[in-house]
């Protein structure tokens, strides 16, 4: 895949037929990540869908990346795709840093205690790292002499705790001890951008969540008659759509806003805070409507699920996110200040 | 996710920062000169015609309308714009409210010509106001089973008889588009046998008596037809395509930024309040709020477009006229929440003022043009479950 534009439409049909090969499992400690699904992706030039050609780079446009990351959270991938395409490989090329071969995994730290010194050194303690034992490379953010900066790290000769998220996706740290780094400055909106990748799985696997507990509704029979004949369980999805398509929307704002170099902040605060609210509803009416079965492992429902509950948290939870968008919208004139952030 | 519950993005539209702008700078003037002042739910409670007429001169009614029936020409997106800033200002806009979202568009499309060149431009100058006549008192949810009856005398006019209830500022309106039966009820089609006529609220016959709503205040009304005679080419539309029509309106009812805006006023107020404390908690419920209303917005502006683009996006529109609703409501609990200040009409602080006027008016939100359970089994219509 080499051309410069691509259609998004291709990229999804190309990541679901990548897909079908690789059905979701049950993360361990032993089986952290998809490692086989990743080099596919690599393969197909999918693990550098948006980031620039000449930086090494597949091309095509953020949307092309946005479609590559929504529809692995869709299939549940268990691979650093988010991670990679939306957030540590631009902050790395907005920092001025060379962009690591896409087929090598990247993520991102944004939390713990590390400190660059003037040698390019990292030492300190990265918490939270998504995929943390799995990538190649770790876009960190650092206190410079001079405030915070991001630094580059190859990351694969060193050990990671095995924390893992509610569904297994490793979420350990990492221990630095003088390790040789690149540093750049810090692009601005990194966290803003990491909540808006989370987002963008947010909203997806949302999306297929009520795409599936519909279609069980529609198979499933009780009393004679299957469960989306009974108005209950009508209310129930339909409440579950509006949530879901609330979130898409203000995501793909956010994403367009992303798009047009526009300030991100706010706009990546409210997509976040909206699509982490809506997990209460999706996920417990989905299991609520899937019954029993929804709630084994033997069901594909706990795939999308347990990710929902664990991406809520991460990259700033609901909480932190509405902290910054009501100080924001705490003035005088707040109808003057919302009319501008999307 | 089905198409027929997504829209396309809203594309961003110049004309309609630059109108709304002009909008702002409007209201800021008129609320300093005191014109008018900030309350909860004015498109249902805001009675002002001088106010109506202010909006008439400047062009902000019948927006979208030809300009031979006094319409501007502008996009669904600029009037999107104008209704916005009106309702997020709490501004008095319930005298014209229905005339210009729905009745207007109404008459354009099945009003007879003389009807659209004596109305229209009325409508468009702030000083023609309409109510809907569609519930009656054993008819709301169930709004086939009405019983209002109009039958045809020798002269070729409409005798009318019923009653219609829940209609809005009937007693400072001109017209109501009324729903009857022009036909004897057939059990095999409910739908059939109903038609709208457009009622001249002055016409001998007919009563209006008030309905207070739970502030005491009088916006409700039940009007009642007692052997009206309403003229023959008064009929609206087409004899007996009655709920075709009124379901192609209650799309334009229901998709509008009224549908989670009503208490933006108690928001506005709380997020000053929220300002002047700093309080994490009332920051975070701040925040919460503010998201939640950010997709909404985008939802409505993604209506807003698809108006534009011609189509009638019905189950979307239902689809946000439930979570807009529930939003509405749920400012008040999710304030008071966080701050202790009784709700109260008499409070000296207008934070408890607007959280008395945001829990009165709520259970009115999610009723009025069809409840969320009625729009909830549209949208379980969408999903394909019915």
């Amino acid at each position: 895949m080499s051309d410069d534009v691509y259609d998004t439409d291709l990229v999804v049909s190309t990541v679901r037929e990548i897909l079908t090969g690789h059905e979701p499992t049950q993360l361990t400690p032993e089986r952290r990540w998809d490692a086989a699904l990743w080099t596919e992706l690599a393969e197909a030039g999918l693990t550098g869908v948006g980031l620039p050609e000449e930086a090494g780079g597949s091309g095509g446009e953020l949307a092309d990346a946005v479609a590559v990351v929504a529809t692995l959270a869709s299939g549940a991938g268990a691979v650093p795709a988010a991670e990679q395409l939306l957030v540590a490989g631009p902050a790395v090329l907005a920092a001025g840093l060379p962009l690591p071969d896409p087929s090598q995994p990247l993520s991102v730290a944004v939390s713990g205690a590390l400190t660059v010194d003037d040698g390019g050194r990292l030492t300190g303690t990265a918490t939270d790292v998504a995929w943390a034992g799995v990538v190649h490379w770790l876009a960190v953010v650092a206190q410079g002499r001079d405030g915070e900066v991001l630094a580059l790290v190859d990351v694969s000769g060193l050990e990671a705790t095995h924390a893992a998220n509610l569904a297994g996706e490793p979420r350990g740290s990492y221990v630095f001890d003088g390790v040789p780094a690149q540093v750049g400055p810090l692009p601005a909106d990194l966290r803003a951008r990491y909540a808006l990748a989370r987002a963008v799985q947010l909203s997806a696997a949302a999306e297929t969540v009520l795409a599936w507990t519909v279609q069980y509704a529609g198979e499933r029979q009780q009393f004679g008659r299957p469960l989306a004949r009974f108005q209950g369980i009508q209310m129930q999805l339909a409440q579950m759509a509006g949530e879901v398509t609330a979130v898409a929307a203000l995501v793909d704002a956010a994403v367009q806003r992303l798009d047009r170099g526009e300030p991100l902040e706010l706009a990546a605060a409210a997509a976040k805070v909206r699509a982490g609210a809506a997990v209460e509803v999706v996920a417990r009416q989905a299991h609520q409507v899937h019954g029993a079965i929804g709630f084994t492992q033997e069901h594909r429902l706990h795939h999308l699920t347990k990710r929902m509950w664990s991406w809520r948290d991460e990259a700033g939870n609901e909480l932190t996110w509405a902290r910054v968008l009501g100080a924001a919208v705490a003035t005088d004139a707040p109808w003057a200040v919302l009319t501008t952030l999307v | 996710m089905p198409s027929t519950l997504t829209l396309a993005p809203a594309p961003p539209s110049e004309a309609a920062e630059a109108v709304r702008l002009k909008v702002r700078e409007f209201l800021a003037a008129e609320l300093a000169a005191g014109s008018f002042s900030t309350h909860v739910d004015t498109w249902l409670s805001g009675v002002d015609p001088e106010f109506s007429a202010k909006l008439g001169a400047r062009g902000w009614l019948g927006m979208t309308w030809p300009k031979e029936y006094g319409g501007h020409e502008r996009t669904a997106m600029e009037r999107y714009a104008v209704t916005e800033e009106l309702l997020a200002a709490g501004a008095p806009v319930a005298a014209h409210w229905i005339a210009d979202r729905q009745s207007g568009p109404n008459l354009l499309r099945y009003g007879t010509e003389a009807q659209r060149r004596e109305i229209l431009p009325k409508i468009a100058a702030g000083e023609c106001f309409f109510v809907i006549g569609m519930s009656e008192p054993d008819s709301g949810s169930d709004l086939a089973s009405i019983r209002t009856k109009a039958v045809r005398n020798g002269d070729g006019d409409w005798v009318v008889n019923g009653a219609k209830v829940w209609t809005s500022n009937a007693h400072h309106s001109h017209y109501a588009i009324t729903l009857v039966r022009t036909a004897p009820a057939d059990p095999t089609n409910r739908h059939a046998g109903m038609s709208q006529l457009l009622v001249d609220l002055s016409t001998p016959g007919i009563t209006i008596n008030p309905i207070r709503i739970l502030d005491g205040g009088h916006h409700f009304n039940e009007v009642v037809f007692d052997d009206v005679v309403i003229p023959g080419d008064m009929l609206l539309g087409e004899e007996g395509a009655g709920w075709h029509q009124v379901t192609a309106e209650l799309a334009f009812e229901r998709s509008g930024p009224e549908r989670f805006l009503s208490t933006f006023p108690l928001l506005a107020e709380f997020a000053r309040r929220a300002a002047a404390t700093q309080d994490p908690a009332q920051l975070a419920t701040l925040g919460r709020l503010s998201a939640r209303l950010l997709a909404l917005r985008q939802l409505s502006l993604r209506i807003a477009a698809a108006l534009d683009r011609g189509e009638l996006p019905d189950i979307p529109a239902a689809l946000v006229k439930d979570v807009g609703t529930t939003f509405e409501a749920d400012v008040a609990e999710e304030v008071r929440k966080v701050v202790d200040v009784p709700a109260s009409l008499d409070s000296p602080d207008p934070l408890g003022r607007a959280l008395a006027e945001a829990v009165l008016h709520a259970p009115g939100y999610t009723l009025r043009g069809g409840t969320n359970e009625i729009l909830r089994g549209i949208v379980a219509r969408g999903l394909g479950l019915r």
